[in-house]
């Protein structure tokens, strides 16, 4: 190769190495600097931004809800930054952000998680807020609960009862009323069924609402979660298991998520739907008449339902001079109208105070049977389960499915979900 | 590890590189060209080690280390060295998980593939409306894996789902697809090669394209019917394509998540549980978020993954040196 | 192969991409009915009381989230395409050291399950600032593209003839005149091959969108869908009113990109 080929050969080479790191630095810093605002968490003092997760993205910028948010926040003298997240993502996003250092000031969790995300130390107390929570009824604050402490407030709490359709049932010759007994029910079952109708749905889904929705008819029984293989809890999952063999109940509640249940009740051809209090206005919409009873304990009584609904808390924040307004901010959202004003907005919270309670039911008289099912209502990781709970509710929902989908008798199904849950919680 | 298609038959490409500038100062040599190749790639190689070793370097950390939910808030987790890989593997679930995903693994792809294949030279020869079909094909892949993933969910439920409806048409009696642990893995498995069909179909068919259509005239003209030109001409010709496919395939696969707990969330009773969907439900699906499982099991799986990979070089690398 | 009968290739063809397409009828079908009417048993095949609540949401609510949608898919293809032709250029033809590593390296890369991703850039957007921003969003779709990418272009670019390019440099061009006047032109398919798969990944991407950038003011549709996903209720018809509406500008693109390559492709390579 002629000389000049190598002189113009080192000219290039001189040229092409700086000239590709600069591209690459300038294209770097482009995508770094081109980002638009949103950190995760404000640094500013009073007077400033705070930050609020909550797991409801339906309801968008311009609903009441994030009015109220806002109006929260600049009743406090803040602007309020408002991310809704779905409820499955909600906890580990808080994880993530809580290792970062960039937790948000405000999160309303499911009750479920307080204790789980308590237990890292990454929730003030109650107490370290300065909220009273006097007012709030015992039951329901018991879900914030760990060693004794308490770690949010709820907004607000909903349930599980038993949907009817009034129009089959009065075809099969049922009486809801006398509905108080598991016998009752399957018998009220067999009649619907043999009218030629479909008897009830319900959700086993292998998630957390599965246990939801099982967990009346096992704490109906009489069982505890502490003991997942006792013979109450076997009855209580025999009575799906049969319910399901026989007919009365549909292969798919094996599948069936809270929501799909519904849907599947509102063609119209169930007799029963094992559903909560969000679903009272679409209830009232079908073209067949609705009812609703409170879910029978297996002999006499009313079976007490999990507790479903939100706590609100607050992080724990570098700068603890953020926590006064944190704290006018979540007086704002729990005084007994505000209450009351969140129990219309997710249609319906029932107010976890008996002020808040009986504005309510000033408004709306049908909802005693609700306020009723809350007030016998149970928070799944009371009986100081705490961070327990997940790990028992995963087995026992994978009992139900074990059992429903025939793999396992449920006698077999619970021991082997008892054994797992014992070792998993051992030493915890 | 490149990737050689047919070296005899390469078709002759358009010669019209854009016309020769008159010669200027600077030129590029084959020799000193280690610079320049290096700020070629200089982009990618800062991409990579920020993009992917660093989660993967987290996703190790996490694995060899306790993190309890508190611990991976408060950043102490304690070190416990191999113990999460030994609880996984030694846990009651890992067998099953372990064989689900054989099967979910290598019934996804050998379905995918020849599917895919045979479409590929279905639409090989260019009739009328070819294009717009194959375009169609990829309609799958816009779809957010949340739609398809319910649209399949629906399509086979048992009670009220279209593809029961149709099978009773024929008299077939109920089966229940994602709600008895025998068929849960046949429906999404059924799903997961509908997802990968048109992935195999783009690859495969832009291999047979640089396949020269003289080969075909040529058997043709020794009396070679369709049948024999596959296997003599088109088979062995995409074995490189082929390779790269079912290599890409199984990775992808290996990963897959939200389309099997869309479905069914990876019962009932664990009958859908792969390693994958083990990994997610340990660090998403409970309330209880146990990431260093989770990471182990992840772990795990991409060390299969590479066991393939390399055997997949070891191919490769015999083939060269044939 | 000549063809011959095509009619009949039309015919099988289109009752092939009807199967194929059969659960995307579903879709359709679902997103005019009632939500009452979902759970029908026996299913109905056509919604015969339809609704348009689902569409009437969409035209709402989703558009602006399309328009992000699209920016952020032809943000990813521009994105990958700069990072992985480059790369195979070099890997390829300009004899990288160590280019064989990369290649496995790349195929390695492929393999960390992309909730892992997800977190890890968690912790990276967290400290750059870069959380809910479109341009972090690419970056991230971008990167499930760029190996992919990196490997087709390396396999087609190896295979073009080097006599090309001993001309190309022995008139005169450098390593980057080669690239971008002989070596990018030939590589158009796979170039267009690459934008496609980057494209529809990053369209239908959920996992980064809602780690990385949930608060954004500009959301992917995917996203947006989640709004029709309440805590206890789901509004199916809407949501997948919002899938098809989101298909079909991406359908169109990919049609026209399909008759694109196959252009490309019969032009000058196989006698047919």
């Amino acid at each position: 190769m002629p000389d000049t080929f190598k002189e113009e050969h080192m000219l290039s080479t001189t040229l092409r190495k700086p000239l590709a790191i600069a591209v690459t630095v300038v294209a770097l810093g482009a995508l770094a600097g081109c980002s638009s605002s949103g950190d995760a968490g404000s640094t500013d003092a009073a007077g400033g931004t705070y930050t609020w997760w909550d797991p409801y993205p339906q309801h968008e910028e311009g609903s009441d809800w994030a009015k109220r948010v806002q109006a929260c926040g600049t009743d406090a003298g803040v602007t309020i930054e408002r991310t809704a997240y779905d409820t499955t993502s909600l906890t580990n996003q808080a994880l993530l952000a809580a290792q970062e250092g960039t937790s948000p000031d405000v999160i309303l969790l499911d009750n479920p998680a307080v204790s789980t995300l308590a237990d890292t130390g990454m929730l003030t107390t109650t107490e370290e807020l300065g909220l009273d929570t006097s007012k709030v009824d015992s039951n329901l604050l018991a879900a914030g609960e760990l060693d004794g402490k308490d770690y949010g407030v709820p907004v607000g709490a909903n349930t599980l009862a038993l949907y009817y359709n009034a129009d089959i049932l009065s075809a099969a010759g049922v009486d809801p009323a006398s509905i108080t007994s598991w016998a009752a029910l399957t018998d009220a079952l067999s009649k619907v069924t043999a009218a030629g109708k479909k008897g009830i749905t319900f959700a086993g889904i292998n998630t957390e609402e599965g246990s939801f929705q099982f967990l009346p008819w096992f704490w109906g029984a009489g069982a505890d979660l502490s003991k997942l293989d006792s013979p109450e809890a076997v009855s209580a999952l025999t009575l799906w298991t049969d319910w399901v063999n026989k007919g009365y109940a549909p292969q798919s509640v094996i599948g069936n998520s809270q929501n799909t249940s519904w849907e599947e009740f509102i063609t119209g051809d169930f007799a029963f739907a094992e559903n909560g209090t969000w679903q009272v206005n679409s209830a009232a919409e079908q073209p067949f008449k609705t009812g609703v009873i409170e879910l029978p304990a297996v002999d006499s009584g009313v079976a007490p339902a999990p507790t479903g609904g939100e706590f609100i808390t607050a992080p724990v924040q570098k700068d603890t001079a953020r926590y006064d307004v944190t704290k006018e901010i979540v007086d704002c959202m729990t005084t007994p109208e505000g209450f009351v004003e969140t129990a219309n907005t997710f249609a319906y919270y029932i107010p976890p105070t008996s002020d808040g309670q009986d504005q309510l039911l000033e408004q709306h008289p049908d909802l005693d049977t609700w306020v009723s099912a809350v007030k016998a209502a149970k928070g799944r990781t009371s009986d100081n389960l705490g961070t327990n709970y997940p790990l028992i509710s995963e087995q026992l929902w994978t009992a139900v499915q074990s059992s429903l989908s025939g793999a396992s008798s449920p006698k077999d199904a619970l021991a082997a979900a008892q054994k797992a849950a014992a070792s998993a919680t051992e030493g915890k | 590890m490149t990737i050689s298609a047919a070296p005899a038959v390469r078709p002759a490409p358009d010669p019209k590189p854009s016309a020769p500038r008159p010669r200027r100062a600077k030129g590029g040599g084959t020799g000193g060209s280690r610079w320049v190749a290096v700020a070629f790639a200089a982009p990618l190689l800062a991409y990579l080690l920020a993009f992917y070793a660093y989660p993967l370097i987290r996703s190790i950390d996490l694995s060899i280390h306790d993190y309890n939910v508190r611990a991976f808030v408060q950043g102490n987790a304690e070190f416990v060295g191999l113990k999460n890989y030994i609880d996984v593997i030694s846990s009651p679930l890992f067998g099953q998980a372990a064989w689900n995903t054989v099967v979910f693994v290598f019934g996804s792809l050998i379905f995918q593939y020849v599917l895919g294949l045979a479409l590929a030279v279905f639409f090989r020869g260019n009739f009328r409306l070819s294009g717009i079909l194959r375009a169609l094909f990829l309609v799958p892949w816009l779809l957010p894996l949340i739609v398809s993933g319910s649209a399949w969910a629906w399509m086979l439920n048992s009670d009220n789902g279209i593809v029961n409806s149709f099978l009773h048409a024929f008299g077939i009696g109920q089966i229940n697809w994602l709600t008895s642990p025998d068929t849960s893995m046949l429906a999404v498995i059924i799903a997961n090669i509908w997802l990968g069909i048109p992935f195999n179909l783009v690859i495969l068919y832009s291999g047979l394209q640089n396949i020269s259509g003289d080969l075909y005239e040529a058997a043709a003209l020794d009396g070679a019917g369709p049948w024999r030109q596959f296997w003599s001409i088109t088979f062995p010709l995409l074995r490189p394509v082929s390779a790269i496919t079912l290599l890409l395939g199984l990775v992808y696969t290996l990963k897959v998540v939200d389309i099997i707990w869309i479905m069914t969330s990876g019962g009932p009773a664990n009958s859908t549980t792969t390693l994958a969907i083990w990994s997610y439900r340990e660090a998403f699906g409970t309330g209880q978020p146990d990431l260093s499982p989770a990471a182990a099991v992840g772990n795990i799986l991409i060390v299969i993954a590479l066991i393939f990979g390399f055997i997949y070089l070891r191919m490769q690398r015999r083939q060269e040196q044939s | 192969m000549t063809a011959r009968r095509p009619w009949w290739k039309t015919a099988l063809g289109v009752v092939f991409t009807a199967l194929m397409l059969f659960p995307v009828y579903w879709m359709v079908n679902v997103s005019f009915t009632k939500t009452a009417d979902l759970r029908l048993s026996p299913p109905h095949l056509f919604p015969l009381d339809p609704t348009l609540d689902g569409y009437a949401e969409v035209v709402r609510q989703q558009l602006p989230n399309l328009g992000t949608s699209l920016l952020i898919g032809l943000g990813t293809v521009a994105l990958t395409v700069v990072i992985a032709a480059p790369a195979a250029y070099a890997i390829s033809l300009l004899n990288l050291r160590g280019g064989r590593t990369l290649n496995f390296v790349l195929l390695v890369a492929q393999m960390i399950p992309g909730v892992v991703m997800a977190m890890g850039f968690y912790a990276i957007y967290v400290r750059l600032g870069m959380l809910n921003s479109v341009w972090g969003l690419i970056l991230a779709d971008s990167t499930v593209a760029v190996p992919f990418g990196v490997l087709l272009f390396t396999a087609f670019m190896s295979g073009l003839p080097r006599e090309l390019l001993q001309a190309a440099r022995i008139d005169g061009a450098n390593a980057w005149r080669t690239f971008t006047s002989v070596v990018m032109p030939l590589s158009r398919n796979s170039a267009i091959t690459v934008a496609l798969f980057a494209f529809l990944w990053a369209w239908s991407d959920f996992v980064f969108a809602s780690t990385l950038a949930r608060n954004s003011a500009l959301k992917p549709v995917t996203l947006g869908i989640y709004s029709y996903i309440g805590n206890n209720t789901t509004q199916w018809n809407a949501i997948m009113a919002t899938a098809v509406v989101a298909s079909i500008p991406a359908a169109i693109l990919l049609v026209v990109a399909q008759r694109y390559v196959a252009a490309g492709v019969t032009a000058g390579a196989v006698k047919d």
